[in-house]
C-alpha cells in the first residue's frame, strides 16, 4: 500500500431492503487525510453508505475495501471506523470519562493507559473538569465534544460522522464546524461526513459527493458543485441557482443567484424581463424572487443598498441579465 | 395581595390520599394496634401487652418460616429473571413489532384464568402418577416426588410471576435506544461485551423491577406453598392462616403480617434504590 492509494474504495456497491434500493450502484474512492462530505436529500442513500462503511449494514452486492482489505465479511466491532451519531448515542449510564474510555476498554487497553489517553482527549476538546459529570448534566455542545473524544481516543485512521450537528443551535453549528475542520487538519485523518446541509458540507469538506436516489449525482470540490452542477438534480439541490433553457436542444444554463444582475430598465443584450415576487434576507445578502418568461422562477442575490435603490414592489417589472462567463452549460440531460 | 389558596393540585391528589388512607394506612394502624391486644376465651380484647411479639419472635418456628419464605422469594426473583431473560431478549431484539405485540398479548392471557386453577393443574401434572412422571418413566427415570416440596412451590411461583417478569423485561429491553447498541459495536464491543456493558445497564430499571415484583408476589403468596409446597416447612402466609385458625390468635397473626410488610418495605426500597440510584 502506498500513500497515494485510496483509504476507502466502494466498488459496485449495492444495498437493497426487500424491493427498496437504498443504494443502487456506488463507485467511490476516499483518500487518506481527506475530508469528504456525502450530501443529499433524505432517502438518497447517504446514511446507508456510511453505515456500510462502519459495518452496521452489509452490502447486497459489490465490495468495500479499507486499505486494500475487503471489509464485507468483517463485523462492525472488528473495524476501526468510529462513528459519531446524529443522536450522539452517548451511554447515559456512564460518566463523561467512562464514555470516552469505552473504546479503549473494549480493546483491552490497561487502566492507567486508558486514563491517560482519555484525559488527554478531554483536555484537547475543552472538557477538562467534566470527567465525572453525567451525560444529562452536559450542554448540547459539550455532549458533541464528548462524542468526538469517545470516537477519536482510539486514534482511528478515519472518523465517520452522521449529521452530527443537526441537533445543535445555529451559533453552535458554526463553532463546531471550526472544531471539526481544525481537528481534521491537526490529526491528518480521513473524515467522512454525511449531511443534508449544504452550508456544512461546503464550509468543511475538501470534496463533496452529492447523492440522489441511491446513486452519485456529482463529485467535486464545493466550488465546482456550486458553479458547475452536472445535472438538474444537483443544480436544484444546491439551490440559489437559476436553471434556464440553453441555446441548443437538451442544453440548460445554470446561473447562480449572486451572478444575476437586476436592472430597473432594459439593458438589452438578451436580458430577461421578470416580475418581482418577493425578497428573502439570507444573511450574506438578499435573495429576490422573480417570475420570468413562461412562469419560470428566477432568483437574484442583491446587497441591501441595491435593494434600497431598486425598492421593488410586487408585480413590478425588472430585467435580469448576467455576464457571458457567469452561465454554466449543462448538456445532455 | 394575599396568596390565593391553590385548590386545583390538591383536588387531583385527594382521591389517592383517600384511597391510601382508607385501604392502607388505616388497616395498617389497626393491625399494629391489634398486635398488642389480648385474646381471652377466643375473643380479642384491646390491651397493650408485648406478649404476642414475645411469643412469636421468641420462637424458632417463626424464624424458620421467615427464612424459608425469604429464601424462596429471593430464589424466585433470581430464577424468574434468569428464565425470562432469553425470552425477553428475543422478543425485544429478534422479532418484528407485530410478533412482539402478539407475544405480549399471550403473556397476559394466563391472567384471565384464576391462579388457583392453574396451580390445581400443576397438582395433576406433577403428581407421582401424573403425566410428567409417566413420560419420564418411558425413559427409565423416576418417578420423582415433585409435589409437596420446595420444587413444587417454585413451579407455582414461576406460574405466578414469569409472564409479568417477561413483560417488564421485554418493555425495558425494547425501549433501549438501538444507537447505543450499535455505538457499542462501533467502539469494538463484541456481542457478549455489548450485552454486559451496554444492554444490561441500559435496561437496569426494568430488570430490577421485574425481579422485585417476582420477589414481592412470591413472598406473600399462599397458594403455591400450600397446594404445591405441602406447607412443610410453612411459609409466613401459611403461618398466618394457621395462627388465626388455631385459637383465633389474630394478634399473633398481626405480628407475622407486620414482619412481612416491614421486610417487603426494606426489599422494595433497596430495589428502587438500586434501580434508580445514581452510581458513585
Amino acid at each position: 500500500m502506498t500513500d497515494s492509494d485510496p483509504l476507502v474504495r466502494f466498488s459496485g456497491v449495492r444495498k437493497t431492503y426487500g424491493t427498496f434500493e437504498a443504494v443502487k450502484h456506488l463507485d467511490l474512492d476516499i483518500g487518506r487525510g481527506e475530508f469528504v462530505a456525502i450530501m443529499g436529500p433524505s432517502g438518497c442513500g447517504k446514511t446507508t453508505t456510511l453505515r456500510m462503511l462502519a459495518g452496521l449494514e452489509e452490502p447486497t452486492a459489490g465490495e468495500i475495501t479499507i486499505d486494500g482489505r475487503v471489509m464485507n465479511e468483517v463485523s462492525a466491532h472488528d473495524r476501526d471506523t468510529p462513528l459519531v451519531w446524529q443522536s450522539l448515542a452517548l451511554f447515559p449510564f456512564l460518566n463523561v470519562k467512562e464514555n470516552v474510555e469505552f473504546g479503549l476498554r473494549m480493546r483491552g487497553v490497561p487502566k492507567a493507559d486508558r486514563h491517560g489517553r482519555a484525559m488527554l482527549w478531554l483536555e484537547r476538546l475543552g472538557l477538562k473538569g467534566f470527567e465525572t459529570r453525567r451525560i444529562d448534566q452536559l450542554s448540547g455542545g459539550q455532549r458533541q465534544r464528548v462524542a468526538l473524544a469517545r470516537s477519536l481516543v482510539t486514534e482511528p485512521r478515519m472518523l465517520l460522522l452522521d449529521e452530527p450537528l443537526s441537533a445543535l443551535d445555529a451559533h453552535l453549528v458554526i463553532r463546531m464546524q471550526g472544531v471539526l475542520t481544525r481537528l481534521q487538519k491537526e490529526l491528518g485523518i480521513t473524515f467522512v461526513y454525511v449531511t443534508h446541509s449544504q452550508s456544512e458540507a461546503f464550509a468543511m469538506a475538501d470534496r463533496v459527493v452529492i447523492m440522489g436516489h441511491g446513486e452519485i449525482a456529482q463529485i467535486g470540490r464545493p466550488q465546482e458543485i456550486f458553479r458547475a452542477p452536472r445535472n438538474r438534480f444537483v443544480a436544484e439541490f444546491v439551490g440559489r441557482n437559476n436553471i434556464l433553457p440553453g441555446d441548443k436542444p437538451g442544453h440548460e444554463l445554470v446561473v447562480a443567484a449572486d451572478r444575476m444582475q437586476v436592472s430597473a430598465s432594459d439593458p438589452g443584450e438578451g436580458a430577461l424581463a421578470a416580475e418581482f415576487l418577493s425578497e428573502e434576507f439570507a444573511g450574506t445578502g438578499i435573495i429576490c424572487y422573480f417570475e420570468g418568461p413562461e412562469g419560470v422562477e428566477l432568483k437574484a442575490q442583491v446587497t441591501e443598498d441595491q435593494l434600497d435603490d431598486l425598492s421593488p414592489e410586487p408585480g413590478q417589472r425588472f430585467w435580469l441579465n448576467w455576464a457571458p462567463g457567469a452561465a454554466h452549460v449543462m448538456a445532455g440531460i | 395581595m394575599s396568596k390565593r389558596f391553590e385548590a386545583y393540585p390538591y383536588v387531583w391528589r385527594l382521591p389517592l390520599l383517600i384511597w391510601q388512607g382508607l385501604f392502607f394506612v388505616g388497616p395498617l394502624i389497626l393491625m399494629v394496634a391489634m398486635s398488642f391486644w389480648l385474646v381471652r376465651n377466643y375473643r380479642m380484647e384491646p390491651d397493650f401487652v408485648l406478649k404476642n411479639w414475645d411469643r412469636m419472635l421468641g420462637r424458632d418456628y417463626f424464624w424458620n418460616a421467615y427464612w424459608v419464605t425469604l429464601w424462596r422469594a429471593t430464589l424466585a426473583g433470581v430464577l424468574a429473571s434468569l428464565i425470562a431473560f432469553p425470552a425477553s431478549y428475543a422478543l425485544a431484539f429478534r422479532v418484528s413489532e407485530t410478533t412482539r405485540r402478539w407475544a405480549i398479548f399471550f403473556l397476559i392471557v394466563p391472567f384471565f384464568t384464576s391462579y388457583l386453577v392453574r396451580v390445581y393443574a400443576w397438582q395433576v401434572l406433577l403428581a407421582e402418577s401424573g403425566p410428567i412422571n409417566a413420560v419420564l418413566g418411558f425413559g427409565g427415570l423416576g418417578p420423582f416426588t415433585m409435589l409437596n416440596s420446595g420444587f413444587g412451590a417454585m413451579v407455582g411461583y414461576m406460574t405466578l410471576v414469569l409472564p409479568l417478569v417477561v413483560i417488564l423485561q421485554t418493555f425495558s429491553l425494547a425501549a433501549i435506544d438501538r444507537n447505543l447498541i450499535e455505538a457499542a459495536w462501533n467502539l469494538g464491543a463484541s456481542p457478549r461485551e455489548t450485552l454486559f456493558q451496554v444492554i444490561l445497564p441500559a435496561a437496569r430499571i426494568g430488570l430490577i423491577l421485574g425481579a422485585t415484583f417476582a420477589f414481592i408476589l412470591s413472598f406473600g403468596d399462599f397458594v403455591s406453598p400450600f397446594y404445591l409446597g405441602g406447607s412443610k416447612p410453612p411459609t409466613l402466609s401459611i403461618l398466618i392462616i394457621d395462627t388465626t385458625k388455631s385459637g383465633q390468635q389474630w394478634p399473633r397473626a398481626a405480628v407475622v403480617a407486620i414482619m412481612m410488610i416491614a421486610t417487603l418495605f426494606v426489599a422494595a426500597f433497596a430495589a428502587v434504590g438500586a434501580a434508580y440510584g445514581r452510581r458513585k
